[in-house]
């Protein structure tokens, strides 16, 4: 009744009332209605899977199956011809009205499992209720079964062996980390300049591979010598890619072929039927040639990102849409006008659905981590071309269009803003933040560009075409710039560097002697003893979460290997080395810092209350935190008061700089498999929450058990009280290129201040300052208290409110009391 | 301290801690350990301000002390 009644009011009045959601309905086409509305919701709600959600467990007994049948052969040939045998053999749909395929499970309603990836993960989904496929029993049987195969068997397992005990120990704590050392788990960038930019589709590359292969052969029959001894092992891998590519192949022919079958068998509507053939031919087409029009396009695109989904369940997506796929539509849409602008949106937003769609079994961790979403899928739009000229398009804009109409969560949008962006662009931008959606986050393009040199030494050419591996960190999609792979175990929980210096390195939430013993604080003479323990804590953690990654990274070839990710990279396909083997790569790392403001607040509070006024004693202070504050609430409040990051004081502000410029040295002093830098990235996606009851009681006035900031250089929520120019002028005094990676800013802005051509304006002029400002990151969240609050009261009726979290946003329904708290409290800053 | 829902009495440290939505408040939320309520608590003075629910009155800015901490504006 209510959708009923909402259908029946003008665009108008549910504009005045902002219930954007209701408006999309009703700009959308039948089919991105229907299509939106038959996807199955896979992203945790809080930390559960949504009723009916369940796990596929075709996938993993074909994988098994293959695997032990091929035990004797090497890693990477093994999994390509178990990932063959899932493409030949699992069942495949067609959602009715679609004109895109290909999903990760056997059904739209299942969730990927990689059985090969963790034990503990294997483990917890037994446990987990309410996922297994019905009869229940027995498939708590199958996977008991499954368990019990790969027991000490799975990529994790295998690195946790040889990782250093006392290293694994602390790691394993879940106190200061989180994450896998294993490509099963991590975020593959893209080589979209060799799939895309360079037309070529897997046919073309089979044709390298084989005289790669040929080339290789000659040697190895020829004289002998140490130089051709690393080949025996390449010419296998070259085998292992060739392989899982007609796989792929024979996998989206399936597709073709079952299409046809509905068209000349079940399908009554003529122009369905001629929609199924053409996705037919697409899916003839495509993978195996580069395509040809914006559907091949996209397909080719969906099936690339769905067959590495396959093969490793990766926790990101990294896409620059309307970059790589502007050639396809602008022959489409504004050449051959082979289709209407209307019908390229419908593709679009498909695309956007499609991806949305996509879902793996994750561990409880990571849905409280990530609550709401799969993955951090940001998708990149805007930016420059090669050349330095603006790459903002016709599809940029279709992009940010459909989003609106299609409202989902996952893709987000992060728009790299340049100067020579174009404002009907921007205010396209605008709009889908007027609307709610919390994003396209804004990236500083040139400033980007430049730390992207800085950094990793990416040339500039090449660091222009970078795109989003993750939530935040730029990649690029070159041959040697692009990073074959993320692994999330670098993520440091930062607020466990004050908690450290404060407790000699121990920790008492874990129990457990963690970091260094950097001496008794209550002994500490001055501020410079303690922040001296403070970097003593911050190399110690940055340099145990960066071992676990280099050894991982080191040795996945041996342990995991992706012989569909090595097929899609230039350099592996020429090498015929796994795709994440370091060897030409250029390198591209980053430390995810969440919980990192917590320090800078912390460090000034001390400071000020302890050292320069001597209000209260270290003794006092340690004693008040090893007891939570409890009864001490007069004294937590003062240290609430100390200056706090966000304000435009000097006195904290600056300790924030000393603390990145410390991690900044230290990057280079670390170094990854490639021998390049591990610069800060502070954002925390959900983390906050995750590590709340992690986190011991701080001072900064934060109790264990309380929400941890929001994350990146975001103030405090409710502490930045001067306003939004303070929180840039604060944020502007860090060097966005030599401090760090990015920095993430969350901002809530009053949707009722920006409504109309004065609210565009008025934001206009906000981006201009945070771009003179020189800062890499922002993003919106503009969806007022009172509708939170009413999802809050109603959630049935606000089921389509989205939210901004961190580096990605979230129906807000779907994401955990505290954390919609969380989001509640930020300030809503008026500009 | 004492429960406003079930009459339970106790030191405010017995009163399971849950989490403070505002950091720059004094309003905590706290679980009596006889009723399982929510109750936002003053935490300088000790006393129970509200039950924490889902309806009309105490959903505010702050999940349950709504009018009970300064709005940060």
């Amino acid at each position: 009744m209510a959708q009923a009644a909402k259908i029946q009011e003008s665009i108008e009045d549910l504009e005045k009332k902002q219930e954007w959601w209701w408006i999309a309905e009703k700009k959308r086409s039948k089919r991105l209605d229907y299509l939106r509305k038959a996807v199955w919701k896979k992203g945790a709600i809080g930390g559960n899977y949504a009723p009916g959600v369940k796990v596929d467990l075709e996938i993993p007994v074909l994988f098994t199956q293959m695997y032990n049948w091929w035990k004797f052969d090497p890693p990477m040939l093994r999994r390509a011809k178990a990932n063959a045998h899932i493409l030949d053999n699992m069942t495949i749909f067609i959602t009715d009205h679609a004109q895109l395929v290909g999903y990760v499970g056997t059904t739209p309603n299942t969730l990927l499992w990689r059985i090969d990836g963790a034990s503990m993960v294997n483990e917890e989904l037994y446990n987990e209720p309410g996922v297994m496929p019905e009869p229940e029993q027995a498939s708590l049987k199958k996977v008991a079964d499954l368990n019990a195969a790969w027991a000490g068997q799975t990529a994790v397992d295998k690195v946790a062996r040889i990782l250093d005990p006392e290293d694994a120990v602390k790691f394993l704590s879940g106190a200061i980390g989180w994450g896998a050392p294993t490509s099963a788990y991590g975020y593959s960038g893209k080589d979209y300049e060799f799939l895309f930019a360079q037309r070529n589709g897997f046919l073309d590359i089979i044709e390298k591979i084989d005289e790669a292969i040929e080339k290789a052969e000659d040697r190895t029959m020829g004289a002998p010598g140490p130089d051709i001894l690393p080949l025996y092992e390449r010419l296998q891998n070259w085998d292992a890619m060739k392989m899982i590519l007609e796989a792929s192949i024979r996998y989206a022919n399936r597709y073709a072929r079952l299409a046809r079958i509905i068209a000349e068998n079940y399908e009554t509507d003529p122009t369905r039927k001629e929609e199924l053939i053409r996705l037919a031919e697409t899916c003839e087409h495509v993978p195996a040639h580069a395509p040809r029009s914006l559907q091949e396009s996209l397909q080719y695109d969906h099936f690339v990102q769905v067959l590495a989904r396959i093969e490793a369940l990766e926790g990101a997506w990294p896409a620059r849409p309307d970059y790589y796929h502007w050639p396809m539509y602008h022959k489409d849409v504004n050449v051959e006008k082979n289709i209407t602008r209307e019908e390229a949106l419908d593709l679009v937003g498909e695309f956007m659905i499609r991806a949305y769609e996509v879902g793996g079994f994750g561990p409880r961790w990571a849905r409280e981590g990530l609550q709401g979403i799969t993955g951090t899928w940001v998708w990149t739009l805007g930016g420059v071309n090669k050349d330095g000229t603006d790459a903002c398009n016709d599809l940029t804009v279709a992009f940010l269009q459909a989003a609106r109409m299609v409202r989902v969560a996952n893709p987000t949008f992060a728009f790299r803003w340049h100067p020579k962006v174009a404002d009907d662009v921007m205010r396209e931008v605008f709009e889908c933040i007027r609307h709610g959606l919390g994003y396209p986050s804004i990236r500083n393009d040139p400033v980007l560009i430049q730390n992207a040199m800085h950094w990793h030494g990416h040339p500039l050419e090449e660091a222009r075409t970078w795109v989003h591996q993750a939530c935040m960190s730029p990649c690029p999609t070159t041959k040697h710039g692009v990073q074959p792979m993320r692994m999330a175990s670098a993520t440091a929980n930062c607020a466990k560097m004050v908690e450290y210096a404060l407790h000699n390195g121990y920790d008492f939430v874990v129990q457990m002697q963690m970091g260094p013993k950097t001496g008794d604080a209550a002994k500490f003479k001055d501020f410079e003893e303690f922040f001296a323990a403070w970097v003593k804590q911050m190399e110690w953690l940055t340099n145990t979460l960066v071992r676990t990654v280099n050894l991982g990274r080191y040795k996945d070839p041996e342990f995991f290997g992706r012989p569909f990710l090595s097929a899609t990279y230039e350099r592996a396909v020429e090498s015929g080395l796994d795709a994440v083997s370091p060897v030409g790569e250029r390198g591209n790392c980053w430390i995810t810092g969440f919980t990192w403001v917590e320090n800078a607040d912390s460090l000034a509070a001390v400071k000020k209350l302890v050292f320069d006024d001597k209000k209260y004693t270290m003794a006092e202070l340690l004693d008040a935190l090893r007891t939570n504050w409890e009864g001490r609430e007069d004294m937590r409040l003062d240290f609430v008061k100390a200056p706090k990051w966000g304000n435009d004081d000097d006195y904290v502000d600056d300790i924030m700089l000393r603390c990145l410029r410390e991690v900044a040295r230290h990057s280079r002093e670390i170094q990854c498999p490639c021998g390049n830098t591990w610069p800060l990235l502070p954002e925390n996606v959900s983390g906050n929450i995750h590590y709340s009851s992690i986190v011991g009681a701080l001072p900064n006035g934060r109790r264990l058990g309380d929400a941890l900031y929001d994350g990146g250089i975001s103030p405090g929520p409710g502490l930045d009280k001067k306003g939004p120019t303070a929180v840039l002028k604060s944020c502007g005094k860090i060097d966005h290129v030599g401090d760090g990676r990015a920095f993430l800013l969350n901002q809530r802005l009053s949707p009722t201040q920006l409504a109309g051509e004065k609210g565009y304006q008025l934001w206009k002029a906000y981006i201009k300052t945070w771009a003179d400002l020189g800062l890499d990151h922002v993003q919106f969240n503009m969806v007022s208290d009172e509708t939170l609050r009413a999802a809050q009261r109603d959630p049935e009726k606000y089921q389509e409110v989205i939210v901004r979290v961190a580096g990605y946003s979230a129906h807000f329904v779907d994401i955990s009391r505290k954390t919609q708290d969380n989001i509640i409290q930020r300030t809503i800053q008026g500009i | 301290m004492k429960c406003t829902e079930c009459s339970f009495e106790a030191p405010v440290a017995k009163f399971r801690y849950l989490y403070n939505a505002r950091i720059d408040a004094s309003i905590a939320l706290r679980q009596c350990p006889q009723c399982q309520a929510w109750l936002a608590v003053d935490e300088l003075s000790g006393s129970v301000k509200q039950k924490v629910g889902p309806g009309e009155a105490p959903w505010g800015k702050s999940a349950g002390i709504e009018g009970l901490a300064e709005d940060a504006r």
